[in-house]
C-alpha cells in the first residue's frame, strides 16, 4: 500500500499545488446545461459497448425480416393501398414501433438507475434531479435515431425499401418517430419512477407496448380488423403517428396529422416530465 | 460546523430518531456509535439532505439542511453503502464524471481523478470497471468519490464495515489525514475501537436516542471493560490461580464451570502481570486472550436495555474465552 502515515501529500491538496501555497480549487457545482451535457454523455457511453448496442439494432432488423416475409400477402388484400409494396408500407411503421421500444428501454433503464449507487450520490451533490432524467432522455433519443438510420439503410439495401416520398420523406418519417420515442420515453420514465422496480416495470411496460403496437395500423390496415379492435386502433395515438410517418415516407404527407403528432408529443412531455422528475426525486 | 438540535424522524409508527442533538466543531471528528437500527444512517441522510426530519432542525456550516439544502450539498461529501459509484464505469471515469458535474474543466477533472486514484492506491485499477473491484478497493473508490470537490464536511457511514483489518487501517489513515487538513468529519461505526482511534468525541445512539456523549476517554472511563481471559485446563487449578491473581492486585471473575477467568485490566501491558501470576500459581493454561471493550460493553455499562438484546452474544464470547468482535490482540 502506498498509503502511509508519512505520505507527503494529503487528500485536500494532493497534486494541484506544488509548494506555491495557493489553495487548490474546490469544486462547488456546475450549470444545469453542463450537468445535462455530462449526464447524457454518461448514458451514451453505452455506444462504446457493442454488447449493449447490437441487440437494439439487430432486433428491429430481425423483426423486419420476419414481418416482411410472413405478412407479405397482406399487400394482396383489398383494403391494402394500391401500388404500394409491403416493405414501403411496413418500414415507416417499424420506425414507430422501434420508437416505442426505445421509450420502454428508457423507463427500464431508469428503474435500474434508481438502484445504482451513483444516483444516491448525485442526490447528495449540487445537481438538479431533473438533469439526470433529461440526460437520459437525450442519450436515448440519440441512440434511437441512430438505430432508425441503420434500419432505413438496411431496409433500402436489403429489402428493397424505396417509397415514393424519397429520402426526404423517409427523413420526415424518422423525425416523427424520434419525437414520438422522446415523448414515450418520458411516459415510461414517469411510470418507472412510480413503480421503482425493474421487475415491475418490465411486464407493465411490455403490456402497454403490446397493446399500443398491435391494436394499431402498424402491421395491417385497420379496415381489416374486427370492429371493436378497429375502434380502438383508430383512436390509438400510435396509429396517428404511424399514419403521419407512413404518409411522409409514401410522399403524401398530411401537414395536419404530422403537426398533431408533434403537438401531442410536446404536450405529453410538458405534463409528464415534471411528474417523472418529482417521482424520481422521492424514490430512493 | 454541524449542529443538530432536537431532531426526530418517524417512518409511520416507527421512530427512527427521537430528540437527537449534537454538535461537531469545525475540523473535528465526531464518532456516532451504535448498532444496526440505532438511527445512525437516518441521521446521516438527514444531514446529507437526502431525508427530511419530522421535527427539529439541523445545520451544516450554519445552513439549514431543509431550507438551504442546495447550498449544503455544495459543502458536503457522503460515503455510505447506498451512496457509491457507477459500477458500469471504470473507477477513473467515475471520478472524472463527478468532478465535471461539480464544475471542473476536462483537464481539472482528469487531474483530480488521477491524484485521488494515486492517493487511494487505485492508479493501476483506474481503467477497470468498478464492479470488478474488491471490497476494500470499492470502499476506497467510494471515499475518493466523496472527496472529488474537496468538501468541507464529510459524512462517512460505516466506512469500514465488512473490511479486513489491513484495509480498515488503510482507511483510518486516510481519514486521519483529511482531518489534519481541516475537514470536519462525522463518522458512524459499530466499532468502539474505530471511534476511539478516529473521533475527538463520541455520541452513542441506541434506538434513535442519544444515550451517551463525550470524549473517547470519558466513555472508556465509564465502560472500563478491557479484560484478559485465562482459560484453564483443569478446574481444580482455579482456586490457586485466583489467589495468585488477587496477590497481583487483580480482581478475577470466573464463569459457571470455572474454567475461564475474566480479569479486568487497565491496558494491554497488564497481560504480562496476568501471565506472571498464572505462572507463579503453577497453573496449566489452555488459552489467553485480551479483549478491548466492545459496543456491547458500552451498552452494558450505560445500562441500556439494548444490552440485554445483544448480551447473549457477548456472554457466549466470554464463556468460550474468545474475545468479541472489535479489537483482538493476544
Amino acid at each position: 500500500m502506498s498509503i502511509t502515515a508519512d505520505h507527503p501529500r494529503s487528500p485536500a491538496n494532493a497534486g494541484t499545488t506544488t509548494g506555491s501555497g495557493a489553495a487548490p480549487p474546490r469544486f462547488r457545482g456546475s450549470s444545469a446545461l453542463r450537468q445535462i451535457q455530462v449526464l447524457s454523455g454518461r448514458s451514451l457511453r453505452a455506444l462504446r459497448e457493442p454488447a449493449l448496442v447490437l441487440p437494439g439494432i439487430l432486433e428491429p432488423i430481425l423483426m423486419l425480416t420476419v414481418f416482411s416475409q410472413v405478412f407479405r400477402s397482406v399487400s394482396q388484400t383489398q383494403s391494402f393501398p394500391a401500388g404500394v409494396s409491403y416493405i414501403d408500407y411496413l418500414l415507416p411503421a417499424f420506425l414507430i414501433t422501434s420508437a416505442v421500444s426505445a421509450g420502454l428501454k428508457s423507463g427500464v433503464a431508469l428503474t435500474t438507475e434508481l438502484n445504482n449507487g451513483i444516483v444516491a450520490r448525485f442526490k447528495s451533490m449540487p445537481i438538479h434531479t431533473g438533469t439526470i432524467l433529461i440526460g437520459r432522455s437525450i442519450a436515448d433519443t440519440v441512440l434511437n435515431a441512430v438505430n432508425m438510420v441503420v434500419m432505413l439503410v438496411a431496409g433500402a439495401l436489403v429489402f428493397g425499401y424505396g417509397p415514393a416520398g424519397g429520402v426526404l420523406g423517409s427523413l420526415g418519417a424518422l423525425l416523427v418517430a424520434v419525437v414520438l420515442g422522446w415523448s414515450l420515453g418520458w411516459v415510461f420514465m414517469a411510470l418507472s419512477a412510480w413503480l421503482r422496480k425493474p421487475e415491475a416495470m418490465q411486464p407493465v411496460g411490455g403490456m402497454v407496448n403490446m397493446v399500443l403496437l398491435f391494436a394499431s395500423n402498424a402491421f395491417v390496415p385497420t379496415d381489416g380488423l374486427p370492429s371493436w379492435l378497429r375502434a380502438f386502433a383508430e383512436v390509438n395515438p400510435m396509429s396517428h403517428a404511424i399514419t403521419a410517418a407512413r404518409d411522409l415516407a409514401l410522399g403524401d404527407p398530411d401537414a395536419g396529422t404530422v403537426l398533431a403528432t408533434f403537438g401531442i408529443c410536446a404536450v405529453v412531455v410538458a405534463v409528464i416530465a415534471p411528474l417523472a422528475i418529482r417521482n424520481f426525486r422521492r424514490a430512493s | 460546523m454541524i449542529d443538530v438540535s432536537h431532531i426526530s424522524k418517524r417512518f409511520g409508527t416507527m421512530t427512527a430518531l427521537d430528540d437527537v442533538s449534537l454538535a461537531v466543531p469545525r475540523g473535528s471528528v465526531l464518532g456516532l456509535l451504535g448498532h444496526n437500527g440505532a438511527g445512525k444512517t437516518t441521521l446521516v441522510s438527514i444531514l446529507a439532505t437526502l431525508t427530511r426530519p419530522s421535527s427539529g432542525r439541523a445545520r451544516v456550516a450554519g445552513l439549514d439542511v431543509t431550507g438551504r439544502a442546495e447550498e449544503v450539498r455544495r459543502l458536503i461529501g457522503l460515503t455510505g453503502q447506498y451512496a457509491s459509484v457507477d459500477e458500469t464505469l471504470p473507477g477513473r471515469a467515475n471520478l472524472i464524471l463527478l468532478a465535471r458535474l461539480l464544475g471542473a474543466t476536462r483537464a481539472e477533472a482528469a487531474g483530480r481523478a488521477d491524484e485521488l486514484l494515486e492517493l487511494f492506491d487505485l492508479t493501476g485499477a483506474g481503467r477497470r470497471n468498478a464492479r470488478n473491484y474488491s471490497g476494500g478497493m470499492r470502499r476506497r473508490l467510494d471515499l475518493a468519490a466523496s472527496l472529488v470537490g474537496r468538501p468541507e464536511v464529510i459524512f462517512l457511514d460505516e466506512p469500514t464495515t465488512g473490511l479486513d483489518p489491513v484495509a480498515r487501517r488503510g482507511l483510518w489513515e486516510i481519514v486521519e489525514r483529511l482531518v489534519k487538513d481541516g475537514t470536519t468529519v462525522l463518522l458512524t461505526t459499530q466499532y468502539l475501537e474505530e471511534a476511539d482511534t478516529l473521533a475527538d468525541s463520541i455520541t452513542v445512539l441506541a434506538e434513535g436516542r442519544v444515550i451517551a456523549s463525550g470524549t473517547a476517554a470519558e466513555l472508556k472511563e465509564r465502560v472500563g471493560r478491557r479484560s484478559v481471559s485465562v482459560t484453564l485446563r483443569r478446574a481444580e487449578d482455579r482456586a490457586r490461580t485466583v489467589e495468585a491473581l488477587r496477590r497481583a492486585a487483580l480482581v478475577p471473575a470466573h464463569d459457571e464451570d470455572g474454567l475461564v477467568l475474566t480479569v479486568p485490566v487497565a491496558d494491554s501491558t497488564d497481560i504480562a502481570v496476568v501471565v506472571r501470576a498464572v505462572d507463579e500459581a503453577g497453573t496449566d493454561m489452555a488459552g489467553l486472550a485480551f479483549s478491548e471493550p466492545t459496543l456491547d460493553d458500552v451498552y452494558l455499562a450505560l445500562n441500556h436495555p439494548t444490552a440485554a438484546h445483544h448480551a447473549t452474544a457477548a456472554a457466549t464470547a466470554a464463556t468460550t474465552g474468545h474475545p468479541t468482535e472489535a479489537g483482538t490482540s493476544s
